[in-house]
């Protein structure tokens, strides 16, 4: 008889609580700790949060950006993170004490200034064609190697940009020459503005597997 | 009067000794370790689990001292090692032997894989211990690697956002690894506060139970090829041929009857 042959004295419905009551006590241990880990995961994959708020943040002026040759400029990104607790100062008023700086490759296409800027005075307002002729123009790139995300940096002998960690290599225009990166660098949203003011934000045009945004900038 | 002393002193040692062994046992365990046999082929090289053992001792006591100065912040890091390194009396030291312990480590856990291989000291019954000490090895590259990103330099930083950036090819949850290695979308004070949080609790909670069941295992199994396993596979090969021999013999005394 099989009744017999168990030795468990444990009715089915008393299997069926055990089970129930193991897996809400095994549910209760385990997903608070593992949410609480993947807290900015969660946030940043599925509700598309990211550190840094959207907002435009002044680069220099486009009449600076040389011709011929690639120029580095430093610009600072509020970065909330942990520092978005709420406390007098860390706001997101542009005053927030976090910051994360990047650094931002300038160039002019094959390194060619356009003649507008050459003749025109740097006091004088740009039209909305001069804008939108120099935005055309402009190479605003993140200087993160699209392989691994080291820094790059623009070599003056040998007219490229180069990652110092695997050797990948760049043309002035950011396009990929050689080495493993997997294509150009990132491009930055920019802006020019009427006086000649350059505006960029914490987003990347390129667009490929990781959803236009780099890993780590 | 110096003999009396000396007898006592030797009394009271001995006295201390066994009342300890009775309670713990061990001075028998201290006996069983520091005279481990071992295969006499390979000799030395028997002694890089030990090594491994030693090495890790040395990261948990010189990593519990650093952790008296360093500062997990962003702002912060990279001044306390500088402290440590050059204000803090034998801070230099500490550190040094804490990072090139680090680097024997490796070494030493490399050195003891490829022998624990090419002695076949991973086949049965001691697959599970492999299988742990594979486990280690992870463990310890993680330690190694996180404990690298904690000087918050540019060194540091950028290895970590190359390591990061690997585990973005993490199929399907290549997202959810960066996000969760860097606290965030960028690299920032939270970044750090994970290195952390993985490189002082998380990795040594891991490892030291896993080095508790690694040596289980070695206890349980004894380490392979010992003097004992030997005699007994040279005991059956003996008679093998000895059987192989006789049956030779008694073969051949059947041919010439013939």
């Amino acid at each position: 008889m099989p009744e017999e042959l168990q030795k468990d004295p444990l009715t089915r419905g008393q299997f069926l609580a055990f089970g129930a009551l193991g897996t809400f006590v095994g549910a209760v241990m385990t997903i608070p700790p593992i949410v609480y880990f993947l807290d900015p995961a969660i946030k940043d994959v599925f509700q598309g949060r990211s550190d840094v708020p959207d907002r435009w943040v002044e680069l220099g002026s486009v009449f600076d950006v040389p011709d011929k040759k690639v120029v580095t400029q430093l610009v600072e990104f509020t970065q909330l993170q942990t520092y978005d607790s709420g406390q007098p100062g860390v706001d997101e008023t542009g005053n927030n004490k976090g910051t994360i700086p990047n650094a931002v490759l300038l160039s002019w296409k094959d390194g060619k200034m356009p003649e507008l800027l050459k003749s025109k005075d740097k006091k004088a307002k740009l039209s909305k064609g001069d804008i939108a002729e120099l935005t055309k123009e402009l190479n605003v790139m993140s200087n993160a190697c699209a392989h691994m995300g080291c820094p790059t940096r623009w070599t003056d002998i040998e007219k490229e940009i180069v990652c110092p960690c695997h050797g990948g290599i760049y043309d002035i225009n950011g396009k990929h020459t050689a080495g493993p990166p997997p294509h150009g660098l990132w491009r930055y949203d920019f802006q020019i503005r009427d006086d000649g003011s350059m505006y960029v934000r914490h987003e990347f045009h390129l667009k490929n597997r990781d959803g236009g945004k780099p890993y780590v900038v | 009067m110096i003999a009396r002393i000396k007898t006592r002193t030797r009394e009271t040692g001995r006295f201390l000794l066994d009342w300890m062994e009775d309670r713990t046992g061990i001075v028998s365990m201290t006996e069983k370790f520091l005279y481990e046999p071992v295969p006499k082929r390979g000799k030395w090289l028997y002694t890089l689990g030990s090594a491994t053992l030693f090495l890790i001792t040395l990261q948990f006591l010189t990593g519990i001292l650093l952790l008296f100065y360093y500062v997990p912040t962003a702002d912060n890091a990279w001044d306390s090692i500088y402290y440590i390194m050059n204000d803090a009396y034998f801070g230099q030291l500490i550190r040094g032997i804490h990072f090139w312990s680090a680097n024997a480590l490796l070494m030493v856990i490399g050195l003891h894989m490829v022998r624990t291989f090419l002695s076949a000291s991973y086949k049965a019954p001691r697959e599970m211990n492999w299988v742990v000490g594979v486990l280690l090895i992870l463990i310890v590259t993680i330690l190694a690697f996180s404990g690298y990103a904690l000087r918050w330099d540019q060194e540091g930083f950028y290895a970590w956002e190359v390591g990061v950036k690997i585990a973005s090819y993490t199929p399907i949850i290549g997202g959810l690894a960066i996000s969760s290695l860097l606290g965030g979308d960028t690299a920032g004070p939270a970044t750090l506060s994970r290195v952390f949080a993985l490189h002082v609790w998380l990795l040594p909670a891991a490892l030291a139970p896993l080095i508790g069941i690694h040596l289980f295992l070695l206890r349980k199994h004894g380490e392979f090829g010992a003097p004992y396993e030997y005699s007994e596979r040279l005991a059956a090969l003996r008679k093998r041929q000895q059987m192989e021999g006789l049956l030779t013999e008694e073969e051949e005394d059947e041919s010439t009857q013939e």
